[in-house]
């Protein structure tokens, strides 16, 4: 199967996409938006070797806050494979995510001011408060934990057409609020261009919306591990595979 | 300390806490106009950051 589908950009940037897919079935639509959220694999933080930690939180509480934070993910990690990373902060200060060392260069915190602990020096205290880790990232899919997810709010809906159906009665001032991408003569329209609120497009007309059959605009965003257009590359890739999978299983 | 992620959507909005607080806490900017600068549109993820009290402090002196 290689049929090609029609893709169209409303927004696009590196964490935060929009586009408009055509002819592809509700269904399909639901599949790239699941295994968006839970069939692409991301490195995140899974192990935590605890050398001293004298900060006000046990380790747990300081490996699931590590665990959290998303970590640029090269292309050529496969499922289990593990990176290192450390981190070693001395109060009085804050641990944030950009300490975290690595010792590939191509895993790194894609955000860096993300406090992990606040480090203290008490007053009396010999010594200051001390955090030093070392972790294990592991590469893992976002079904067997949150943290692996690099997709966050994925979604999509049908792309609407407006038709003016007649004029509006004059008592009729009323807002008419639309949220999403309406398509007006073969241009897509989001609706934020005219704040959302359909009366102020067609002043004094009345409208009814409708769906543009197996149209779809997706809204995607990325926690950063993966660049939004590949987050979308590789869960088509996992449908694709998937399919053959079940193709070679089924064969007699 | 500031929760990493959003807990409804998994949102990172622990790395806009510092700013939102010398901001809105500390400064005194509208803490409406300072999450919608900050790009954290969506009401799960606001009520993160408005909601949020740093309690390191207060507990440090009993470790």
């Amino acid at each position: 199967m290689s049929e090609d589908y029609e893709v169209e950009f409303i927004d696009r940037d590196e964490r935060d996409a929009r586009f408009v897919v055509r002819d592809i079935t509700p269904a399909f639509a639901n599949g790239i938006r699941r295994a968006i959220v839970s069939d692409v694999p991301t490195l995140s933080i899974d192990t935590v070797r605890v050398i001293e930690n004298s900060s006000v939180m046990f380790d747990e509480q300081i490996s699931l806050r590590l665990g959290l934070v998303p970590l640029t993910t090269p292309d050529d990690y496969d499922v289990g494979e593990t990176a290192t990373l450390a981190l070693d902060v001395e109060g009085p200060d804050t641990a944030y995510s950009g300490d975290l060392v690595s010792a590939d260069d191509r895993v790194e915190p894609a955000d860096d001011n993300i406090p992990i602990i606040d480090l203290k020096y008490p007053e009396g205290a010999d010594s200051p408060q001390r955090l030093e880790i070392e972790a294990e990232a592991v590469m893992d899919h976002g079904k067997s934990h949150a943290k692996h997810q690099g997709g966050v709010a994925v979604g999509y809906r049908h792309l609407q057409r407006i038709e003016v159906v007649g004029d509006a009665a004059d008592w009729e001032d009323e807002p008419n609020i639309l949220r999403g991408v309406i398509e007006d003569d073969g241009e897509l329209v989001p609706t934020e261009s005219f704040d959302h609120d359909l009366s102020k497009r067609y002043p004094g007309k009345e409208v009814e919306v409708h769906d543009v059959p197996n149209a779809f605009v997706f809204s995607i965003e990325s926690d950063g591990s993966l660049p939004v257009s590949d987050l979308v590359l590789n869960a088509v890739d996992s449908l694709a595979d998937r399919a053959d999978e079940l193709e070679q299983a089924v064969q007699l | 300390m500031v929760p990493v992620r959003c807990f409804t959507c998994g949102k990172v909005v622990g790395e806009h806490w510092e700013e939102f607080k010398t901001r809105t806490r500390e400064g005194d900017d509208d803490p409406e106009q300072v999450l919608d600068e900050l790009g954290v549109e969506r009401h799960c993820c606001r009520r993160m950051l408005v909601s949020h009290k740093d309690l390191v402090d207060v507990v440090a002196p009993y470790q």
